[in-house]
């Protein structure tokens, strides 16, 4: 199987090759077709590998070693892996609720129309803030998790749904009026300062 | 013209460089040098070689 990185990659060597073409012998534009290579070398080849390019840098961005790969964030990877249930990312990632490889981007995304465009000008708010502000510490969301990120996997849920607890709130679960990071309800997200107590899961490989 | 090509041919291949190095990681800082350093040099080389076809058509040496 050809992975898509691998096209990337031959779509860049082609496209190296065609400029080098034109640069070695840039007077083959004297005639009509070389105007054409010309043209497909310096435009076309180089908008279409970048083009290529940005999109598999967006796929990549998904990924939870992508997201880790700011120092600020190692912290909050390392709940993932705490071993206590009521940690709600840790029972999520490590139980295969959301997909391991895109365990940030999946609870953090905004599932709402242009949701995955305002995740990806998140991100890139993050890093100017990470490389040229302050960030918090801890870090905060912009805004209040929505239910909306939650119902988008459990409404329909057998059991979401078929709880009690639920039952009895479920217009208010669903219309954002209580939100189910709630006290007393599905609290416990990332606690960082509380990571030197906790304990961890070890995968068996 | 042919020295304007030569560049932007440079520039273009400076920035498919780049892009190419920063595929072979998947970090922000990859990501970052791809979005800022290999779109400067795909901007700067598609720009001087549509400048190269413009300058050249009104040349006075052309006619």
């Amino acid at each position: 199987m050809i992975f898509p990185s691998t096209l990337v990659f031959f779509l860049i060597g082609a496209s190296i090759l065609l400029i080098l073409v034109v640069v070695i012998r840039p007077s083959i534009t004297a005639s009509r077709e070389g105007k054409i290579v010309a043209f497909l070398a310096l435009f076309v080849v180089p908008l279409v590998a970048a083009g290529v390019g940005a999109s598999e840098h967006m796929e990549r961005s998904e990924q939870t070693r992508f997201c880790l790969s700011c120092h600020i964030m190692q912290p909050y990877g390392r709940t993932l892996y705490v071993d206590d249930p009521s940690y709600i990312p840790a029972a999520h990632f490590q139980n295969h609720r959301v997909p391991a490889d895109q365990a940030c981007y999946t609870c953090h995304t905004d599932y709402a129309m242009f949701g995955t465009i305002q995740a990806k000008l998140n991100g890139l708010h993050h890093v100017y803030v990470y490389w040229f502000g302050t960030p918090t510490q801890p870090i905060r969301l912009y805004h209040p998790y929505n239910n909306r990120e939650c119902l988008h996997c459990h409404d329909g849920a057998r059991s979401f749904e078929d709880s009690p607890t639920h039952t009895a709130m479920m217009g208010d679960l669903k219309s954002n009026k209580l939100s189910c990071t709630t006290g007393g309800c599905h609290d416990t997200f990332h606690p960082v300062d509380k990571l030197s107590q906790a304990k961890f899961w070890k995968r068996t490989e | 013209m042919l020295r304007k090509l030569r560049i932007a041919g440079i520039l273009l291949i400076f920035g498919l460089v780049i892009e190419a190095l920063s595929l072979g990681w998947n970090t922000a800082i990859s990501f970052m040098s791809f979005a800022v350093f290999s779109g400067l040099f795909f901007a700067s080389g598609i720009s001087l070689f549509l400048y190269s076809l413009v300058s050249s058509e009104i040349s006075p040496n052309n006619n």
